[in-house]
């Protein structure tokens, strides 16, 4: 494993992680900065506002009062009406005094009646401010608008009379006719609702907001401890920033609108101020920037820790793939091993089986040819051919399943067949045998499905044994499926019965075996090569190595890059011999003319001085081949064309067979009504009597066309 | 195959001698026809010398009686071996002609 690779790819993923984040992180507090300050810019204008609804109402109670009071200062009993007025008909005042200057009334050196509502049942109260401790005339709110010959809002304080009330109180000065200020009249508002206001106007969490009165007093604070208690210059004093609150105080108390960072207690606060209009007064909110970014602190806190979790994963999976590549090349090593093996096992598989081809080369009765076509591993499929006392015994089978277990049963399958067909002449006998041996020792049931054939080269006649495998085709005249009996697989079960069948094989006949790993061939739609196509490729004349080219390309053209899923195997055997006569058997060649008629008379003669027939029975022989012959003389062939008619005689210990073939237009004598020979002379019809003779002469008569000829076969018991 | 005609007064006989096979019986076609001629009167096929006969040979007989019933004649087979008399038999020819 390149473990600098490894490691690189982990530095370059931190590296680009990390730029992301800071970037990421730096424009998202830039945001929240921006965002924080409009927020803040917002609360503020809008406490503002609020303020000043109340410091207007406060404001105008007053003013509206001011001609009455002017108008009472000559009957100075009156003047208590005013503040009484201006409580009862304004909620948010809740106290209010005309105070004189003193001395300005002679009745009363000092007056100041004081209306307030009671904060229990609502009630407006009276009492008198003109007292001894109280002392008015030295109280700010009574001096400052005199002194300033205008209106004017106090400082904050806590009001004795009406209970502990933090209050503010707006006063006035009020002018008699020559202009002399006579006395101030006042509206006190509790500072309540203030505190209830900013406590609401709190944006962030840790943040804290305050309003500050002309002089820096605190005059509420959402920190309890500070209001009324300190003024901003006590608090910068404390700080560890002094330059920085000092700059704050300075520009709050000249009503300026701002924001400034402070430290104070080892962090940085952010304070947004705003003045409110005409009080003096400064609205404040401190925004610690902890409290600030703690979003953006906690999210990239939780991006640091997904970062690291993705890098721990990284190097994880690099370690993995690097320890998984040493053990793939180590399977890789072993594959290649048993594939070697697997290649060294098809070998041997494959010597096992005939593979030169032709195999008979000096056999001019004979065009053998076969193929096997593996699919990738090694498998079950075999073929097998030989030739004893002139028959070619040959079969073709599939071992179920695949790989090692199903070439192993290939091969006792193979050598089974040799050893029993050493000494065995018929197929069924030969399969039986096989299948007892096979079912005996079959632990893993494997199955075979297998067909046996034996084709009697001097005869013509093949007889064959079907164990369960698809029946081939036979090539004659047409090409067509060789009937079989299913019959089971060789293994399943001991003695099992299976039955054997036999046809002719004649000149020029052919048969294709092959395994489903032909008729089962998929293409990539999984549609199947199927037993059509077989049959349309077998058709036309070919050697047959030709003819198995021809079928492998066909299938690779139809099954095109779908894998071979199933080996394929196929034999072709082509039978190229006129039956040569033995010494059991005769052949007479016949022209298409009435005089060779003749030529049967001696014919028989010789046959049944060979075996040794009475002379009855000989004449009977002779007649019934006179009249099959003369059948086909004056019927197959058109008048005054060359035919040949060929008479085979078959010997055998208790029977004769006379095939009498001949290449004439087809014609069935055995479908000629029977003739009636009860009938009287003159009623007898003068012909159809042949065939009738030939009938009652032989004990079977049977008629096929086939190879384009006409075959009549005719057995006589004896 | 050999066929000697003999007339007497009152009867024709042939005599058949060989094998009467399908070439045969074209060979001999024309005699039958005489004798078909005769078929008015007796006429005998003496058979003692036919060793084969077909189902070619058998229609001549056929025709022959045929013309024997027409003319109002008469025909008889006469010394037919054991072997014949089978055909004969299997064939209904038996039943259709007098047998000596």
């Amino acid at each position: 494993m390149k473990l600098k690779a490894g490691l690189l790819l982990v530095i370059v993923a931190v590296f680009t992680l990390e730029a992301t984040f800071i970037i990421q992180y730096h424009y998202s507090q830039r945001e929240i900065k921006k965002e924080a300050s409009l927020r803040a810019a917002s609360e503020l204008k809008s406490a503002e506002n609020k303020i000043m609804d109340v410091v207007n109402q406060a404001e105008a109670a007053v003013r509206n009062s001011i001609w009455v009071a002017e108008w009472c200062l000559e009957t100075p009993d009156s003047l208590e009406r005013i503040p009484q007025r201006i409580v009862s008909e304004n909620p948010v005042v809740v106290g209010s005094t005309m105070a004189l200057v003193p001395g300005y009334s002679e009745k009363y050196p000092l007056y100041a009646p004081y209306a307030m509502r009671d904060g229990e049942t609502g009630k407006i109260k009276m009492l008198s401010l003109a007292t001894e401790e109280y002392n008015y005339p030295a109280s700010e709110w009574f001096t400052k608008p005199i002194e300033l010959d205008d209106s004017y809002w106090s400082e904050p304080y806590f009001d004795e009379n009406g209970g502990d009330i933090l209050m503010t109180t707006f006063s006035m000065p009020v002018k008699d006719k020559n202009g002399k200020i006579a006395a101030v009249v006042t509206a006190d508002i509790s500072l309540e609702w203030l505190a209830e206001l900013i406590e609401r106007m709190k944006v962030y969490p840790n943040a804290f907001n305050m309003v500050v009165s002309r002089n820096g007093n605190i005059m509420v604070c959402t920190v309890e401890n500070l209001t009324m208690k300190a003024t901003i210059d006590q608090i910068a004093l404390e700080s560890d920033d002094y330059k920085a609150l000092d700059r704050v105080n300075k520009a709050m108390l000249a009503g300026q609108y701002g924001e400034m960072p402070v430290k104070y207690q080892g962090e940085i606060n952010h304070v947004y101020f705003a003045p409110v209009e005409r009080t003096g007064w400064s609205l404040s909110i401190v925004l610690p920037e902890k409290d600030l970014y703690s979003g953006v602190r906690r999210m990239a806190m939780n991006v640091q820790l997904l970062q690291l979790l993705g890098l721990v994963m990284i190097i994880i999976i690099l370690r993995v793939v690097a320890r998984n590549r040493a053990k793939y090349q180590h399977i890789n090593e072993q594959k290649e091993r048993i594939e070697n093996e697997l290649h060294i096992a098809r070998e041997i598989q494959m010597s096992m089986i005939p593979k030169t081809f032709p195999p008979f080369p000096e056999r001019k009765d004979l065009d053998l040819a076969a193929s096997i076509i593996p699919a990738k591993e090694v498998g079950g499929d075999l073929y097998d051919f030989f030739i004893r006392d002139e028959k070619l015994f040959f079969c073709i089978g599939d071992v179920s399943g695949k790989g090692i277990p199903a070439s192993l049963v290939m091969a006792v399958t193979r050598s089974l067949f040799r050893a029993i067909s050493a000494h065995e002449d018929s197929p069924a006998k030969i399969v039986t045998s096989m299948n007892n041996s096979m079912s005996e020792s079959n632990e893993r049931s494997m199955f075979v499905t297998f067909f046996c054939g034996i084709l009697d080269l001097s005869a013509g006649k093949l007889s064959y044994c079907n164990a369960g495998h698809n029946p081939p085709m036979i090539l004659t005249d047409a090409i067509r499926m060789l009937p079989v009996e299913p019959n089971l697989p060789l293994g399943i079960m001991k003695g099992m019965d299976f039955i054997e069948q036999e046809t002719p094989f004649l000149y020029d006949d052919a048969l294709f075996l092959y395994t489903d790993g032909l008729s089962e061939a998929e293409n990539a739609t999984h549609e199947q090569f199927g037993e059509e196509r077989i049959e349309k490729a077998l058709h036309g004349r070919k050697r047959s190595a030709d003819h198995l080219e021809n079928i492998r390309q066909q299938v690779s053209h139809f099954v095109g890059n779908a894998p071979q899923s199933d080996d394929l195997t196929m034999l072709f055997i082509h039978y190229l011999a006129h039956v040569v006569p033995t010494q059991q058997e005769r052949h007479l060649e016949l022209h298409n003319d009435i005089k060779q008629i003749s030529l049967l008379a001696e014919f028989i003669e010789t046959i049944a001085k060979e075996k040794q027939l009475d002379e009855s029975l000989a004449m009977n022989l002779n007649l019934a081949l006179e009249e099959a012959v003369t059948n086909v003389i004056l019927y197959a062939y058109p008048k005054d064309t060359d035919g040949l008619v060929d008479v085979d005689a078959i010997l055998k210990e208790h029977s004769l067979e006379f095939i009498i073939t001949d290449s004439g237009v087809p014609f069935d004598p055995t479908a000629a009504p029977e003739a009636d020979v009860t009938l009287s002379a003159d009623e007898r019809p003068i012909g159809g009597l042949g065939i009738f003779m030939v009938r009652k002469l032989m004990d079977e008569v049977h008629y096929q066309r086939h190879n384009d000829k006409n075959v009549l076969k005719m057995t006589k018991n004896i | 195959m050999i066929i000697n005609i003999e007339k007497t007064n009152d009867m024709t006989i042939a005599h058949l001698a060989g094998r009467l096979d399908t070439p045969a019986s074209t060979e001999v076609a024309p005699t039958f026809e005489q004798l078909n001629d005769a078929a008015n009167g007796m006429v005998v096929l003496d058979c003692t010398e036919l060793v084969y006969i077909s189902s070619s040979g058998l229609r001549l007989f056929l025709a022959l009686r045929k013309a024997s019933t027409a003319k109002g004649g008469k025909v008889i087979v006469r010394n037919i071996s054991n072997s014949i008399r089978q055909v004969f038999m299997m064939t209904g020819f038996l039943n259709l002609f007098e047998i000596e």
